[in-house]
């Protein structure tokens, strides 16, 4: 009976102090300047421009932002701040020209792909695919 | 073995010419090609001050028509965005042919290559490299004169990639440079590729390789004979086919052309896989030529693929953006 008690004390200690040492990370707001914010999208969402769309992030994003945009790709473990979930209506309301914005101007852990992605048409195209992970 | 100075210098003189006429007018084009762009991305500047839609260029090229510089032993048609700073590992191992008692030649003497290059302009490249075969170097030059378009009125990319490489040996018994001149070699290729599908990419590269001073016998009557041209054409064909979106399938074929009087080289033949990242390239393959420096395959190769004289490589590249 006293090993039980100590057991079940023991496992309770832990569950506390477990939650006591948990952050809990909220995303930390990122208003796009309301010029990017409104600039229209000139990409049209097609099956050229988001197949165009995946190969660049297969080879940018994935490793991060997982390969359905669900924030678990296999180096988000290792970041600072949380990928966010971009099947989420919290990301998807956001306008095309935030989101261009976000990749071209980065912030933290995501790095700006200003130079790495220079053409404004591909930065396009990986918008139109982010649109595709939508629920 | 080095040849009369008049017909040495001639060669890769008149070739040298040829190309910059070559060159130039490719040039022109490449202008015309880039003034397009440069006018519609002004129209962009002055359009993203407002809200109104941005306009884009409106000659657009293939992307991504091979994955990096390197597909096996070539040069690709690629050129990296300006500003990209890459560092190349490149490993050549033994020959299979031991078994076993070499681990198939992972643990025989290897060859191996230190690159380094940047695009400091959009188009164009510059770099150095260093290898452990006869502690050679060299300067390069990469150079996209075309581009494929996506409305097909370009339906091929075409770069130019040379070299100058130098043999940086002490002399010795075994070796000997009579002036500084005999340690160089070039290496010029043009480079004509198309991406057919989003998988299916192909290139075709012939190539002039030259030699200031090559390996010579003498003969009976004590005259000087070579075993070598100074000089080799060659051509490759080479092909990558993507299997998942980080992963490639990639195939090489070198064919020299050139007949020399005695050790003509030997075809390559090479095939492997190459896997990428957004800062990495990985390739790993198998395949006939044992040598980083292009001139050297060319003109020496001696692992023939019919009596499966194979052997294992690979090639890592690390790129920064600036």
């Amino acid at each position: 009976m006293k090993r039980k008690l100590i057991l079940v004390g023991s496992v309770l200690s832990v569950c506390i102090m477990s939650f006591a040492f948990t952050i809990i990370q909220q995303p930390k707001p990122w208003p796009a300047p309301e010029k990017d914010a409104k600039t229209p999208n000139p990409v049209k969402s097609n099956a050229e421009s988001i197949s165009a769309g995946k190969a660049l992030w297969s080879l940018h994003c994935a490793s991060c932002h997982g390969k359905k945009g669900l924030g678990d790709g296999s180096k988000a473990a290792q970041l600072k701040t949380t990928p966010q979930d971009m099947t989420l209506a919290s990301f998807q309301t956001q306008s095309d020209g935030s989101i261009y914005y976000k990749i071209n101007a980065g912030r933290d852990d995501m790095p700006s792909f200003k130079k790495k992605i220079p053409d404004a048409e591909d930065v396009w195209n990986l918008v139109n695919y982010v649109r595709t992970f939508k629920k | 073995m080095k040849k009369l100075d008049i017909h040495s210098s001639s060669i890769p003189g008149i070739a040298g010419s040829c190309l910059l006429i070559a060159l130039c007018f490719c040039f022109c084009d490449l202008m015309a090609q880039k003034k397009t762009v440069k006018d519609t991305a002004k129209k962009t500047t002055v359009t993203a001050d407002t809200t109104a839609t941005p306009v884009l260029p409106k000659k657009s090229y293939i992307k991504n028509t091979f994955d990096g510089n390197y597909i096996i032993d070539n040069q690709t048609v690629m050129v990296p965005i300006k500003g990209t700073f890459e560092f190349d590992i490149q490993h050549r191992f033994g020959t299979v042919d031991n078994g076993l008692r070499d681990l198939f030649g992972i643990f025989a003497n290897a060859t191996m290559k230190l690159g380094f290059s940047y695009t400091p302009i959009n188009n164009l490249q510059v770099g150095f490299d260093a290898t452990n075969e006869k502690m050679e170097v060299d300067f390069n030059l990469k150079w996209a004169i075309l581009k494929q378009t996506k409305d097909g009125s370009m339906p091929v990319s075409i770069t130019y990639f040379g070299n100058a490489m130098a043999n940086t040996q002490a002399n010795s018994v075994a070796l000997i440079y009579v002036t500084t001149g005999d340690r160089f070699a070039y290496f010029n290729q043009i480079i004509i590729a198309r991406k057919f599908t989003d998988k299916l990419s192909l290139q075709i590269s012939p190539s002039y390789s030259h030699f200031n001073d090559l390996q010579g016998y003498l003969n009976a009557a004590g005259n000087p004979m070579p075993i070598f041209n100074n000089d080799n054409f060659s051509i490759s064909a080479s092909g990558k086919y993507q299997i998942s979106e980080g992963m490639a399938l990639i195939a090489n074929y070198d064919q020299p052309l050139t007949q020399n009087p005695a050790d003509n080289p030997h075809p390559n033949l090479s095939f492997g896989i190459e896997m990428r990242t957004s800062g990495h390239d990985f390739e790993i393959f198998i395949g006939n030529y044992s040598s980083l420096m292009p001139e050297n395959n060319a003109f020496f190769n001696q692992n023939n693929y019919r009596k499966g004289q194979f052997l294992v490589g690979f090639d890592i590249a690390r790129l920064w953006n600036f």
